[in-house]
């Protein structure tokens, strides 16, 4: 079960941000921040070869003592990062994958809201909601 | 010719969520137009209207039904033929009033709000709206006045979304002046 979800625009500001409550937040605030430079590494390294499609998962993107920080990026560059604790060793990469899947489609989900603008903060209780069912 | 074959087993399919799309940024624009829930729903009220005596038109030259006897036919027809042919669903007809002159149509997943959540604070809205307003304006067209709200609204939390159609009077056609 993930610790800390969170979504970034393109412009790289956080759209939605949720952590388990119990644990300091700001931590993870900033976990999900430096993630973004590793995040922004592994999708420049492809653009070099662009005739390979890039993958949406990244996988793993670093791992700290406590945490293991896994990142996903879809094509209009919105990201997704999802951290776990380094203890929960028992959740495997096709778990997380499929962690992704479902966030990727919830988020469409919620863009084709037409009272939601790409862009602004996510309030979707929908989604909201998927998102506690995975922590 | 090979993909005209590939896209005629789901051209609805994609039709669809573009129909959706599209009703959805209308009703978006309107509400950012008008800034007043009531005022969109009377706006789509009437663009459902305008739409509606266009559409009865085409539903009985493809459908070919006959007049109907009674209100009960006219709810049998909308349900079965009428929404099925426009929207692919068939709404549950219940509810009906003692006299006769009142019905209820049962719709559970709306392909007009597929994905819609309404915004804080504008809980008058009735994002489908212009159902009400095309039921009214096609069954004008066949001489009955008719009364069309929305009951509830699965977008506003209740379990099921139901329209109530209310018949208020047979229209008779005006004799023309000049004429015996």
């Amino acid at each position: 079960m993930a610790v800390c979800v969170a979504v970034i625009a393109k412009e790289n500001y956080p759209l939605f941000i949720k952590t388990i409550p119990t644990e300091n937040e700001l931590k993870f605030y900033y976990t999900v921040h430096t993630s973004l430079d590793v995040v922004e590494e592994k999708v420049s390294v492809v653009g070099k070869n662009n005739n390979e499609l890039r993958e949406l998962y990244l996988g793993l993107l670093y791992p700290t003592e406590d945490y293991k920080v896994y990142g996903y990026v879809t094509n209009t560059k919105v990201k997704f990062v999802i951290v776990v604790e380094s203890s929960n060793t028992s959740l495997r990469d096709n778990e997380i994958r499929s962690m992704f899947r479902k966030l990727h489609n919830s988020y469409v989900d919620m863009l084709c809201n037409p009272f939601y603008t790409p862009g602004e903060p996510i309030t979707s209780k929908t989604f909201e909601n998927m998102v506690l069912s995975m922590m | 010719m090979s993909r005209q074959t590939a896209r005629a087993g789901d051209p609805r399919k994609v039709n669809g969520e573009l129909f959706t799309l599209t009703y959805g940024a209308l009703v978006a624009q309107l509400l950012r137009d008008y800034e007043d829930d009531e005022e969109v729903n009377k706006q789509l009220e009437k663009m459902g209207y305008n739409i509606g005596v266009r559409l009865i038109e085409d539903f009985l030259a493809r459908s070919n039904t006959s007049r109907c006897n009674d209100f009960r036919e006219t709810s049998d027809i909308i349900s079965r033929l009428g929404f099925k042919m426009y929207l692919g669903i068939t709404p549950v007809i219940s509810n009906w009033s003692p006299a006769g002159d009142e019905f209820s149509l049962l719709i559970e997943n709306n392909p007009l709000s597929d994905f819609v959540e309404l915004p804080e604070g504008h809980t008058a809205l009735n994002y489908s709206n212009i159902l009400c307003g095309v039921l009214k304006g096609a069954l004008e067209m066949v001489q009955m006045d008719v009364d069309v709200w929305f009951v509830q609204d699965q977008l506003k939390g209740d379990n099921i979304t139901e329209i109530r159609l209310k018949f208020i009077k047979r229209l008779d056609d005006a004799v023309p002046a000049g004429e015996d």
